[in-house]
Formats: C-alpha cells, sequence, structure tokens
C-alpha cells in the first residue's frame, strides 16, 4: 500500500493515537490512553492496526509478579495459624495441653498441625510428652509477637507490591501457596519512520472513505413475548374459523372441573396428587339448583340421561371445593351450563395447573386449548373432520390418523395423531362426542363434540425451542435474540 | 392409562394364529390400546380406557383380537364348576369392608409369563378399576396351604398377628399397619376402625389382612403352586364381583379350571365367581345419529359380535349381552363406540361441518393484544411469568406485612417457589430482572398477565383481574422517565389518569403515585432501594402496574 493511500485510511481513533506516540520513546497503553483521552481498549485496537500498516513498533515485555494467593490474602487478614497457634498458648498462660490449645486456637486438625510444626522448627515452643503431651512457650516466640516473623513481613510486602523480599521466607510462602508468580505481557509503543511521515501528512491527504462494512451497536426492538405472540395469533385464526372465545378463568369449582364432566368424586384423577387443591378460599358457589340436582342424578343413577350412573351418593360439599383449573375443558363445561348459542361453536386457551415435577418437558403452568361444538345432527365424522381441519390449519399437520381414546366425558371417543413436517407422528389432541350425561342435565339435546389439544409442544416447534421451560423464557438475551413468528 | 407387557410368542398361543408385529399393532387397536414401546419379543401396550380392567393383561387383549381375527366371537364362555368351598362372613366386618368374592382354580401350570401376567394385572385392577385399593383389592393364595372354610372377620389390633409378605418375622396387625411398608401405604383405607378385617382359614391360619397385605406362608404363588384362591374385598358387591370375573376369566383364558365358592353372609348366601352376562339395548337409530355412518342392523350386529357382544334383534332394538368382567357400560353410548371400535377408526371417513356461525374473540383478550402492541411500540420486550408465585416475593421481598397480605393458596404446594397466586406483577417482573443483571442495560420488560385476589362476592371467592405491568432498569430510570411512559399507555388508550399519593412501601417516597385510569387502579415509581437490595438489583429501576 502506498504511504498516501495508508493515510488516508486512517481512522480518526489511529490519528489520535499516532499523534500521541514518539519516534523514540515507548510508551505504555496506559499512559497513551491518558495523552490521548481515549479508552484503553480504543488504544489497544488502534494500536493493532498501526501495526499491520506497519506505521508503528510495537514491543511486548513479560513480566512476572509475585501476589498474595485467596489463602494468601486470607491469612494476612485474619493471621496465620502459627500465631493463632502461639497466641493461644500466651492466653493460657504460656503452657498448656495439646487439647487446651488446640480449643483455644480454634484451628482445625490440619491446620493445627501444621502450626505445632512450625513452632516447634522455630523454637517458640517446647514439647514434653506424656500421658498428656504438654506444650510451653520458650521466649522465642517474642520474635513472632513482635511483628518481625519473616513470612508474615514478606506476605505484607508482596501486598503492597515491594521488590525487597527475604528470599527464605518467600521460598516458604510460595511452598505453603500463600503466594504465586503471574505472568502478565505489557505492550508499549513507539513512532517508526513510516510513521513519523504519515503523521506529517495527515491532514493533507483525502479523509478516510467511509467504512460500511464496520460493526455498528446493537438495537434491541420492542416486541411481544413469543409465546405470548404465538397464542394470540393461535386466538386470531380460531375466530376466523368461526370459534367464538370462551372466558378464561384460572380458578374453578371441582363442579366444572370434573363434576359436570361426569368424573366421578372417588376417581383417582381427582386425588391430592394429580391435581392442585387449594388452601384459601375453599368452597365456592353451585350454581342453579335444578342444575346441580340433575348433575347429581346423573352420576348417581343416571337421572333423565338414560344412563345407569356410577351409583354412589354424589357430594356437593366436594363439587363446590375450588381448585386451579387442570384442563380447559372445564371451560367448555362452564360455558355448557352458563348457557349456549345453538348452533355454536366455542373455544378457550386457558392456563391450567398440575403438580408436576418441572423438567425440560414438563411445566406445572401451561395451555390448552380447548373446543366444542353443538348443533343439530352434529356427529362423530364431524368430530374426526373438525379435528382434522384444526390439525392441519393450526398444527400445521400434513396428515392424521384417529385412534380410539378414553375421556370420562365423552363418548365415543378419539385421539388425533398427527404428521408433523418436523416431528413425525405425535398425538396432537384428543375429543369425543360429549356423553348424555354430560349434556342432557344442562338441556342440551343435540349433537355436542368437544376437543382438547395440548398447544405447548407445537408452540415449541414454530419457536424452535427444545426445552419447554423456554415457553416462559427467564433469559433476556434469548427474548432479545428470538425471531418474530410470521404469521 | 395402564401400560401392559406382553410377550409376542405368548400373545401368538393365546390368540392361536401366528402374528406379526404389525398384524398385532393393528388389531390391539380393537382392544383400545396402543403399543408404546418393543423390545424383542416383549411389547408394551397402553391400554386407553382406565374402566376396563379384563383388557389389562394379555389374557383379555388376546381375547378381544381373537373375536376380530378368529371364529371365537360373542360373550366367551367359561365353564364353571361347583365346589363345596365357602367364605363365612362374619358381621363385625360389615362395618370396615363389607363385601368379598372369591373362587377357586384347579389344576394351574403356571409358567413365568402366566406369572407376570397375574401379578401384573392384579396390580392393574386394584390400582385403577379398585380405587388405589379402595373399591376392590385382590388377594391370590396358594390353596394347597389352606384348610376350608375360609372366615372373613375382624380382630384387635393385638388379637392376631401372621408373617406379612417378604417378611421373616410376625407381627401384629397394627405393627403391620405401622411398620410395613404397605402397611403404611394403604393405612388410612382402615383409619378410624377399632378392629381390622382378616381373611383366614377353619384353623386361624391367616391368609391376609385386606386391603393391606397378605400372608407371607399361605399368600406367595410360585411357579410350583398347583391350586389357586383368589378372593376380592371391598365396598360394592357389583364391583367385587366384577375385578373376580376379570381375575378369574383371565386364568380360565389359559384352561385352568374354575371352581365357585359360597359366600354366606349373616342374612344372605351368595355364589361367585357370577359370569351370568349383563344386557343393555341399543337402538340402531342412535347408532347412526351418533357415529354419522350410514349402518344397518345387520351390520351392528356382526361388529358387536366381533367385539364380544352377543347381539340379536329384538322388538325394532338391538340386545346386546355382554360379559361379566365388564363393568364399563353405563349408557348405550358405551356400546356405540365399541361399534364404532369395531368398525375401525381408521375406516372412518371425517366429515366436513358448515355452520353458519360468526367467531368472536373476547373483549379482554382484545384489549391484552391492543396493550401488548402499544408496549412493543414503546420499545419494551415482553415476558410471561407464572401465575403461580411465593411469599417470599410478593410479600417479604416488597416489604409488606407477612400477616395483612392474604393470598388465593395452594394446599398442597410441591414447590416452595409456587404456593401462591400472584397478586402483583411487578414483583415477579423484579425478579426477572435480578435474573439478567449480566446483560445490556437498559432493560424495558413488560407482561400482561393475571392477577388473582380474593374477593368473597364472587362465585368461586376469586376475582382474577388481567393486569400490564412495566418495569424499566439501567440509568435514567426515574420517575419523569416511567410517567411518561404512562402518560404513552394512557394517551394511546384513550384514557385519562390521575395520580395520588402512593401507598405501596416498595416504591421510593417523593417520587412514585398510585394511579386511577379508567375506573382501574395502579401504581407508578421507582423502586425504592431496600427493595433493590433484596431482590439483588443494582441498577435504579421504575414500574408501572396497571389494571387493564
Amino acid at each position: 500500500m502506498e504511504l498516501s493511500q495508508k493515510v488516508e485510511s486512517l481512522s480518526e481513533i489511529e490519528v489520535t493515537c499516532l499523534k500521541a506516540l514518539d519516534l523514540k520513546e515507548l510508551k505504555g497503553l496506559d499512559e497513551i490512553a491518558g495523552s490521548a483521552r481515549i479508552p484503553i481498549d480504543s488504544v489497544r485496537r488502534a494500536l493493532e492496526w498501526l501495526r499491520e500498516k506497519n506505521l508503528v513498533e510495537v514491543v511486548e515485555e513479560k513480566d512476572e509478579r509475585l501476589v498474595l494467593t485467596a489463602i494468601g490474602k486470607s491469612s494476612l487478614r485474619k493471621a496465620l495459624p502459627e500465631r493463632l497457634f502461639v497466641e493461644a498458648l500466651v492466653e493460657l498462660g504460656g503452657r498448656g495441653s495439646l487439647d487446651q490449645v488446640r480449643k483455644k486456637s480454634q484451628l482445625n486438625r490440619p491446620e493445627f498441625n501444621v502450626a505445632m510444626g512450625i513452632a516447634k522448627r522455630n523454637a517458640w515452643i517446647s514439647i514434653t510428652p506424656g500421658k498428656e503431651t504438654v506444650l510451653e512457650l520458650t521466649g522465642l516466640e517474642k520474635e513472632l509477637l513482635d511483628g518481625e516473623y519473616a513470612l508474615e513481613k514478606v506476605l505484607k510486602a508482596v501486598s503492597e507490591e515491594s521488590r525487597q523480599l527475604n528470599e527464605k521466607a518467600l521460598k516458604e510462602a510460595l511452598k505453603r501457596t500463600l503466594v504465586e508468580a503471574v505472568m502478565s505481557v505489557e505492550k508499549r509503543a513507539r513512532l517508526n519512520k513510516e510513521g513519523e511521515m504519515a503523521l506529517g501528512m495527515v491532514g493533507k491527504v483525502k479523509k478516510r472513505s467511509y467504512n460500511v462494512h464496520g460493526a455498528v451497536p446493537k438495537i434491541f426492538i420492542g416486541k411481544k413475548q413469543p409465546y405470548a405472540q404465538f397464542l394470540e395469533q393461535l386466538r386470531q385464526k380460531l375466530v376466523n374459523l368461526g370459534f367464538k372465545e370462551m372466558k378464561e378463568r384460572l380458578i374453578t369449582q371441582e363442579f366444572y372441573n370434573f363434576d359436570v364432566l361426569f368424573q366421578p368424586q372417588n376417581h383417582p384423577a381427582r386425588s391430592w396428587t394429580d391435581t392442585y387443591q387449594l388452601k384459601q378460599p375453599k368452597f365456592g358457589k353451585l350454581p342453579d339448583k335444578k342444575v346441580v340436582a340433575k348433575v347429581k342424578a346423573a352420576h348417581e343413577n343416571g337421572g333423565n340421561t338414560g344412563s345407569r350412573g356410577w351409583g354412589y351418593k354424589w357430594s356437593e360439599e366436594i363439587a363446590s371445593r375450588l381448585m386451579p383449573m387442570a384442563h380447559g375443558t372445564a371451560a367448555d363445561s362452564r360455558q355448557l351450563v352458563e348457557g349456549i348459542e345453538v348452533p355454536g361453536k366455542y373455544f378457550v386457551i386457558n392456563r391450567c395447573f398440575r403438580p408436576d415435577v418441572v423438567d425440560a418437558s414438563h411445566l406445572v403452568e401451561f395451555n390448552q386449548f380447548d373446543g366444542f361444538i353443538v348443533g343439530e345432527g352434529i356427529n362423530f365424522r364431524h368430530l374426526l373432520g373438525i379435528l382434522e381441519k384444526v390439525a392441519i390449519e393450526v398444527g400445521g399437520a400434513d396428515e392424521v390418523k384417529f385412534f380410539p381414546d378414553y375421556y370420562p366425558f365423552t363418548e365415543p371417543s378419539v385421539q388425533l395423531s398427527a404428521k408433523h413436517p418436523k416431528l413425525g407422528w405425535i398425538e396432537l389432541a384428543g375429543g369425543g362426542v360429549l356423553r348424555p350425561e354430560v349434556v342432557k342435565p344442562l338441556g342440551i339435546n343435540v349433537g355436542a363434540i368437544a376437543w382438547g389439544m395440548g398447544i405447548d409442544r407445537l408452540a415449541m416447534l414454530k419457536l424452535g425451542i427444545k426445552d419447554i421451560r423456554y415457553l416462559f423464557a427467564r433469559d433476556l438475551k434469548w427474548l432479545r435474540k428470538s425471531k418474530m413468528v410470521v404469521e | 392409562m395402564p401400560n401392559v407387557n406382553v410377550s409376542l410368542k405368548d400373545m401368538q398361543k393365546l390368540v392361536g394364529k401366528r402374528l406379526s408385529l404389525a398384524d398385532f399393532k393393528e388389531t390391539v387397536l380393537y382392544a383400545k390400546g396402543e403399543v408404546e414401546a418393543v423390545d424383542g419379543d416383549s411389547i408394551t401396550v397402553d391400554i386407553k380406557d382406565t374402566n376396563r380392567p379384563d383388557l389389562f393383561s394379555a389374557e383379555g387383549i388376546a381375547r378381544e383380537i381373537r373375536g376380530r381375527l378368529t371364529k371365537d366371537k360373542g360373550v366367551p364362555k367359561y365353564k364353571v364348576r361347583t365346589s363345596s368351598v365357602s367364605v363365612i362372613v362374619d358381621k363385625s366386618v360389615a362395618k370396615i369392608r363389607p363385601c368379598i368374592a372369591a373362587a377357586i382354580i384347579k389344576n394351574v401350570k403356571i409358567n413365568e409369563e402366566t406369572l407376570i401376567q397375574m401379578i401384573n394385572s392384579q396390580e392393574k385392577v386394584c390400582m385403577t378399576f379398585g380405587r388405589k385399593r379402595k373399591e376392590a383389592a385382590v388377594g391370590i393364595y396358594d390353596w394347597d396351604k389352606l384348610k376350608q372354610p375360609m372366615h372373613y372377620r375382624a380382630y384387635k389390633p393385638q388379637a392376631k398377628k401372621f408373617i406379612p409378605l417378604e417378611y421373616k418375622f410376625e407381627m401384629d396387625l397394627e405393627e403391620i399397619l405401622l411398620e410395613h411398608p404397605k402397611g403404611k401405604e394403604y393405612k388410612h383405607l382402615l383409619d378410624g376402625y377399632s378392629t381390622y378385617p382378616i381373611f383366614e382359614d377353619s384353623k386361624g391360619v391367616v391368609a391376609s389382612m385386606p386391603p393391606i397385605i397378605n400372608s407371607q406362608l399361605t399368600g406367595k404363588v410360585s411357579k410350583k403352586t398347583k391350586d389357586l384362591l383368589v378372593e376380592v374385598t371391598g365396598y360394592s358387591q357389583k364391583t367385587v364381583n366384577t375385578a373376580l370375573n376379570v381375575m378369574v376369566s383371565s386364568l380360565a383364558e389359559r384352561g385352568f379350571e374354575v371352581y365357585s365358592v359360597k359366600i354366606k353372609y349373616p342374612n344372605k348366601t351368595i355364589v361367585t365367581p357370577d359370569f351370568l352376562p349383563k344386557k343393555v339395548f341399543v337402538m340402531a337409530e342412535d347408532v347412526r345419529k351418533v357415529s354419522g355412518l350410514d349402518l344397518d342392523s345387520k351390520e351392528i350386529v356382526n361388529l358387536l359380535q366381533n367385539a364380544r357382544y352377543d347381539a340379536r334383534k329384538k322388538k325394532g332394538k338391538i340386545e346386546c349381552l355382554y360379559p361379566a368382567y365388564r363393568d364399563d357400560i353405563l349408557h348405550p353410548v358405551d356400546v356405540i363406540e365399541d361399534v364404532l371400535i369395531s368398525y375401525g377408526f381408521g375406516k372412518i371417513k371425517p366429515k366436513p361441518m358448515e355452520l353458519a356461525v360468526e367467531g368472536k374473540e373476547r373483549p379482554e383478550g382484545k384489549r391484552a393484544r391492543v396493550v401488548r402492541e402499544i408496549c412493543a411500540g414503546l420499545g419494551l420486550q415482553g415476558v410471561l411469568t407464572y401465575t403461580m408465585s411465593s411469599k417470599a416475593k410478593q410479600v417479604e421481598k416488597i416489604g409488606l406485612n407477612a400477616e395483612k397480605e392474604q393470598f388465593v393458596e395452594l394446599a398442597n404446594p410441591i414447590s416452595e417457589s409456587y404456593t401462591v397466586f400472584r397478586k402483583r406483577l411487578y414483583p415477579e417482573l423484579l425478579q426477572f430482572l435480578a435474573e439478567n443483571k449480566h446483560y445490556a442495560f437498559p432493560q424495558k420488560i413488560f407482561e400482561v398477565g393475571k392477577i388473582l385476589e380474593l374477593d368473597s362476592k364472587a362465585e368461586t371467592r376469586v376475582s382474577e383481574k388481567d393486569r400490564l405491568c412495566i418495569a424499566i432498569s439501567g440509568k435514567g430510570a426515574e420517575f419523569t422517565v416511567i410517567k411518561g411512559v404512562l402518560d404513552a399507555v394512557a394517551d394511546n388508550l384513550g384514557l385519562k389518569y390521575e395520580l395520588k399519593g402512593n401507598t405501596e412501601p416498595a416504591l421510593e417516597k417523593g417520587k412514585s403515585a398510585s394511579v386511577a385510569i379508567g375506573g382501574k387502579k395502579g401504581l407508578v415509581g421507582e423502586v425504592n432501594k431496600t427493595v433493590l437490595q433484596s431482590f439483588g438489583l443494582e441498577q435504579p429501576t421504575a414500574v408501572l402496574e396497571l389494571e387493564i
């Protein structure tokens, strides 16, 4: 490269740096940063560039420095074991048994043994063996007590970066890993001939052209949480498919979560281990007495539903217990009780709760998408039809298959497996024709089909997540980097 | 749903046909099963229906498959021989665990597979159908070690001793409940009684302590056992009979001989097992209506025969007799499902539906969406946190009084992090910031989510509210800035707001306020030093929380 070209390519920082350098004297980075008034990192970068352009000479000097280790620092702060040992003996009146000294000094066994060895080597103590070993100060411990102990002096000197060190004590300090040697590299730089010429040409040559390829500061835009956005989009799609949205609730009476859905009250799925229960508030209100009486009859003997029922005594108290929603279907049952339009298509996306151990594939809080359709002549084939449609249009499935399944509130019941372009065959949704024991007590005498879908897995797929916990990501960097889902 | 392990070789023997794995995968669907895993000859089947204990064994699955693949159709017939054995039920068990059913099985040849199937299906029948042994607990005994007649009666805790299963020494009944692992597990089923049920023989040799544990000496079955006694206890004769039928019919499927037992209650005597089929009527019209398939009565009858029903047309209806090992048919729709399974779900064509209805989003959903858009426009990053939280975050760290703060609270939390439902959003966002201190500042985040408050007027005693929370952290996160954010949010929602004195102790006095906006409430201000410290936050931080 021609010198003029080099000068032309100089950035402002490079020029500032050049101006701060001298032709003869080597200058350290700190010094350059100080006189040029730019950050030391900028100096470091600029020198790299200038060296590449062969305008400066950079000299690297390796330097070995002694520093205190963590143990060294704490020993300096709290005192060495041998000092604690001797001080303990002093407190004991200059004489004491092994046990007494150990207790008094509060040293642990290895520390105590080291401290005693050192004290003996320095002739600070005499040891009289016997039934009980007796330790006694000799008077030579004065050196230590007067602050003349060489090892302590070395530690202090190292901490003050002094270079005058007692060699023997330093050796011991290194051996006891109180002190260690660290290598550092110090860079110093000066102008070379070409650099000096270049400096003279700055300002006389046309300025460096703008570098469009350079890095620019990062901008973090404002955006929705990816999973929240996914759920919003899902809602929009369902509304577009003609579904009415039901109210999302987090707390429900067991009545809606279980009883309306014909789940018997002694069923293990209603137990402490399978669902969350509330300490407070404990009980909620039940709806209209007539509805409650009919649900009760459906459980006990079938009532007006044509069923023989479960054959047990149904309890209103159990039904009015409150709980966090265990599944989205509880929103269906509430809507069915509170009133529906016939024909009607309904859906909900509901936060649900289950006592599970949280890991890469389980959450204690998750979302379920549930829906139902009522209308004259609605049957099982329509259910398969809508499930297929939802799986393809919402779930992105290529192909679907149906298998028998079981839910307490539907009969016939079906499971939909979907072939997903990335996941292969997955169980995507379950549903069925709502049982007469569910709909008849509520005065619904037309066909009614219902289904539910775990949407968390779909969301994971769409957002490129392998660990389900990232749906509720607690990592700001990840959220900032996350892509906006288009669709 | 119960997982049942079967051996493909054993399955072929039971079905009486060569079955490839693919054949099995296809036909197990007729038993409401799905192959979960395959390991050599061993296959794990997931049985979907928890109310079909008859499918919880290889024998039961094979029985269903035979209905489809062989000429063995209709209700299976099992020969029950009469025996002189009786179980004498003492009135002392009437209030504790009143019902019992039993059968003797003779000339059994127990190989490895039979033993595994028997033990596994016993376990699953007790757990699922028996509601964790409460409604039905099954015991199987070595009949050669017992002398008839058998007695079912209650004893005081110290009045009886025996060696429980897998133990080497005798224990009394109380010791078993307190010390034996099964005693501890099922003790609650006998809570509140001063005597406990015992099943024993005429010499007083204990067979078991239902529903807790069998005796090590008589209640252990091995490959050498020749004759078996099977017994089920519970609260309903119908339930224990069904459970007994499930166990016994599986053994009968292996070709073993079944003998009946007389159950002598104080006031009546019955004979078990009772294999008399049960009856239900189905209308062909209802099958068509529910399924959407155009099936005539003859087709329905054939499909039901394959599904192990004895079905026939009778006076415009279809009379369906179903096996005594089933107790899941509550309503004709349950039969309709069996018709459809028999028909094959794979053959049913989905049907499109044209309903003239319009979709509608809920207003709160719409509002949340708009608020999120405003926040994104303000350059804030959306976050999502859990609605369940802890008192540490919701009370202690934000300087509130633990005794005054009431929450919607879990009775059975499994983690200290999730014990209550949150009442405020901002502690959750402060915690979020605390976990992200190492990333670039300023950090500006928001969440739209629910909070829960106790409300004695609500029908669930809880009022659930949607809130917006914004937190900004870093240099310049001052009151004027967060108030500017409040201005922007209010303006864009077309709302006016008023500020009043702040009562939230977490916010800096003089640099915070409570907000009244569109008839709803909120708060705004700088988070004070103590609270910043309690979350470990080093940068100045300001928050805004509004009900939306």
